[in-house]
């Protein structure tokens, strides 16, 4: 192998490989400062100066505008808080701690963002936390599944889904990185259809 | 000099290797740093689809497979004006009359969300916003009286164009309709 093939190569593969792993933690949303609380995963932020380059390349590769953080806070979660992939195979339930803020919601998307159709005529797609129905200690407890559940019942499309929180107006911030997994909502897994 | 070859043989793959890593590292970091720049279907591109700039426009319902940004949440209303401000400052106007959440955000062609504030930051639900290069900001400032502070809040866009974003939430499916008109009442021209 003469020397113009080998730096041929070099270039070659250096480049497939860079490439391979730009698409890979742009799809991924992988960053430097990633805020992780229990199963939710802070939504990135892009400031206008400063900022991770690798959130500010996942933000413009998925085309979404996202929050700024005088607005509130976004979450993602794709796995329940024991860490498996959320699947709407099985039911779960979403109770426990809420940061605090103006308004929440909780949405169920698919892994793009996309919101998913579930069959029957429930067509809700998420919650407000004023339409959340509470205890009388002012608790709440959400149900996921694919048939009708009483209480605050999301339904679920079959298939892998992502969940979406998001605190408007809310005084937390994601650059203190206050928040951590005991005041964030608990999602757990319970029967799942075999 | 059989044994000169064994040793440079290994020494003389790991130097490739490392240049193979050399420009593997130089590729992903200028194409993570060039994205925003280079790719295709930005917020900025899908919104300014939607019409001329310096126009406010209301996004259709959230539908599954229909959005036009993602990520969005389907319990709020989504308005947008796409500006240029090649022909000057663009300027976002309106009364909020009730206490509902909105949300405003400002963002430059590249992605940078420079601004954002809900209703609660309005003065007595006042909405009066000028975006503006910082050459065009410097004009107006020169034409300012000199004993009155300016009404309306000023902004430097980072860009030539860009976008601002208005979410209105509503607390129930019911209150959409009331939401949406609460965003159709707030006015954007160039």
């Amino acid at each position: 192998m003469n020397l113009f093939w080998k730096v041929a190569a070099t270039a070659l593969v250096g480049a497939a490989l860079g490439l391979g792993a730009t698409a890979l933690t742009v799809a991924r949303g992988f960053g430097f400062d990633i805020v992780q609380a229990g199963p939710w995963r802070a939504m990135p932020q892009v400031p206008a100066t400063g900022g991770d380059p690798y959130a500010r390349a996942a933000v413009a590769r998925s085309g979404r505008a996202p929050l700024g953080s005088a607005e509130g806070l976004g979450f993602t979660a794709v796995v329940d808080s024991a860490g498996t992939k959320l699947n709407a195979s099985c039911d779960y339930r979403i109770a426990g701690a809420m940061p605090s803020a103006r308004f929440w919601t909780l949405t169920v998307t698919d892994t793009k963002g996309h919101l998913v159709v579930s069959e029957g005529p429930a067509r809700r797609a998420g919650f407000t936390s004023s339409e959340i129905v509470r205890d009388a200690k002012g608790d709440f407890e959400i149900r996921l599944a694919r048939e009708a559940r009483p209480g605050n019942w999301l339904p679920l499309a079959p298939g892998v889904f992502t969940l979406a929180l998001r605190l408007y107006d809310s005084p937390h911030s994601l650059s203190a990185g206050v928040l951590d997994a005991s005041e964030m909502p608990v999602i757990s897994r319970e029967r799942c259809a075999s | 000099m059989k044994h000169k070859r064994f040793l440079s043989r290994p020494l003389e793959a790991l130097t490739w290797l490392a240049a193979i890593l050399c420009v593997a590292g130089l590729v992903h970091l200028s194409t993570i740093l060039v994205m925003p720049r280079i790719a295709p279907n930005t917020s900025f591109a899908r919104i300014a689809a939607l019409g001329p700039p310096n126009k406010l426009v209301l996004l259709p319902a959230l539908e599954p497979g229909r959005e036009i940004l993602p990520f969005e949440d389907p319990a709020t209303a989504i308005a947008a004006c796409p500006y240029d401000l090649a022909r000057g400052p663009v300027r976002l106007r309106g009364q909020l009359t009730t206490d509902a959440l909105v949300l405003l955000s400002f963002h430059g062609r590249y992605g940078q969300t420079f601004y954002a504030m809900t209703d609660r930051s309005a003065l007595r639900g006042r909405v009066d916003v000028v975006v503006a290069t910082r050459d065009q900001l410097d004009d107006i400032e020169a034409n300012d009286a000199e004993d009155e502070l300016p009404q309306e809040l000023r902004l430097e866009s980072p860009a030539r164009q860009g976008f601002i974003l208005l979410r209105a939430l509503a607390e129930r499916p019911s209150l959409m309709g009331e939401a949406r008109d609460r965003l159709s009442s707030l006015t954007c021209e160039g």
